[in-house]
């Protein structure tokens, strides 16, 4: 299973309901909801799609309808936007 | 050599030029000040017969252990890393104006004073009313709109950002109004993100949806990681403190009743 993580340590600053990670390389902004937020914090250290499912569960107990497959598609999108990087 | 002491803001600036073009342009977009001391914030010196016109925004940064040079195809700038020390080198006007633009929003982000935001800015009731949005949405139309109300600025907005409040500055970096001499810095209420549409109406933003569209209206080249942090930080303060709109507007001065 694939493995990811961040790409640099960049901060991610929170804003009412929501969390804005902060590119400081590129000078660009993603903004993610507060659960994406968390699972930002997760991605200190490496994650597959499914620990981070497993702590998402954990933390959330109102999130119980996610797949892995939901965090594989978020995961795939910040490294897109060069934000992580990830492992086979 | 001719020189003078003009203020930015808050920020008195000692320029020093050879050719006459310079010192008109100086006249045009800058108020003389008086200083009694040698101490200044920033000591600018202006040289041009530099490079070639206008081609693109693009610039090249390199950075030593005691310099920053910024290089585009119509003017150079090379300053101490604090910004103190500047030598200008440009081509033309747009270049010197420009380049002016780049040194100050430099100096303004690494003393962590504010930023310089892509927008023009309007006095009403001695309050100070933002209107940004992408290129051709009708901020210089808004800024024409609203006479006879005053303009702090028609393409460049200087906003001082602390914890204690947001102030916006008289803006010498004008593309078609010219300042008074008569303005004085107001504190800032409002943000408007322009769209032109048939009717008015104006809806408040989330934080991070502001947030989101104000980093591409500052004026900021991006050279190091800390100086980056430095506007993502400030931008913070600023959507903190100030309700950012959505306004959809007619053209016509109509708008402002859902302003002010």
């Amino acid at each position: 299973m694939k493995q990811y993580i961040k790409k640099s340590a960049y901060d991610c600053t929170q804003l009412d309901d929501d969390w804005i990670i902060l590119n400081t390389d590129n000078f660009t902004v993603t903004k993610v909801n507060e659960v994406g937020g968390y699972c930002w914090t997760l991605l200190e250290s490496k994650q597959t799609a499914e620990t981070i499912r497993q702590a998402v569960q954990e933390e959330y107990s109102s999130v119980d309808d996610i797949t892995t497959e939901d965090i594989e598609q978020f995961l795939d999108e910040l490294l897109q936007y060069g934000l992580l990087t990830h492992e086979v | 050599m001719n020189k003078t002491c003009v203020l930015i803001a808050e920020h008195y600036t000692h320029l020093k030029w050879e050719s006459n073009w310079i010192g008109e342009f100086i006249d045009k977009y800058f108020f003389h000040a008086t200083i009694s001391s040698d101490w200044f914030d920033m000591k600018i010196s202006i040289d041009d017969n530099y490079g070639k016109p206008f081609k693109d925004y693009e610039v090249d940064i390199t950075k030593s252990s005691k310099y920053i040079t910024f290089r585009r195809a119509d003017y150079l700038i090379k300053a101490t890393l604090d910004y103190k020390d500047v030598t200008i080198y440009v081509h033309d006007e747009l270049a010197l104006k420009h380049a002016l633009m780049n040194v100050y929003s430099s100096y303004i982000v690494y003393h962590n004073w504010g930023l310089l935001l892509h927008s023009s800015c309007v006095l009403d009731n001695k309050k100070a009313h933002i209107f940004t949005g992408h290129s051709g949405a009708g901020k210089s139309t808004v800024a024409k709109l609203s006479s006879p109300r005053m303009l702090l600025s028609d393409e460049a907005s200087i906003v001082k950002i602390t914890n204690e409040g947001i102030k916006v500055f008289n803006s010498p970096f004008r593309s078609e109004l010219e300042a008074s001499g008569k303005e004085r810095p107001a504190s800032l209420a409002t943000i408007q993100l322009l769209h032109q549409a048939t009717n008015n109406s104006r809806e408040v933003m989330t934080k991070s949806d502001a947030y989101l569209q104000l980093v591409n209206k500052i004026f900021y080249w991006s050279h190091s990681k800390e100086e980056t942090k430095q506007v993502f930080n400030l931008l913070k303060v600023l959507v903190e403190q100030v309700p950012v709109y959505e306004l959809h507007f007619q053209k016509n001065n109509a708008f402002w009743e859902l302003i002010s």
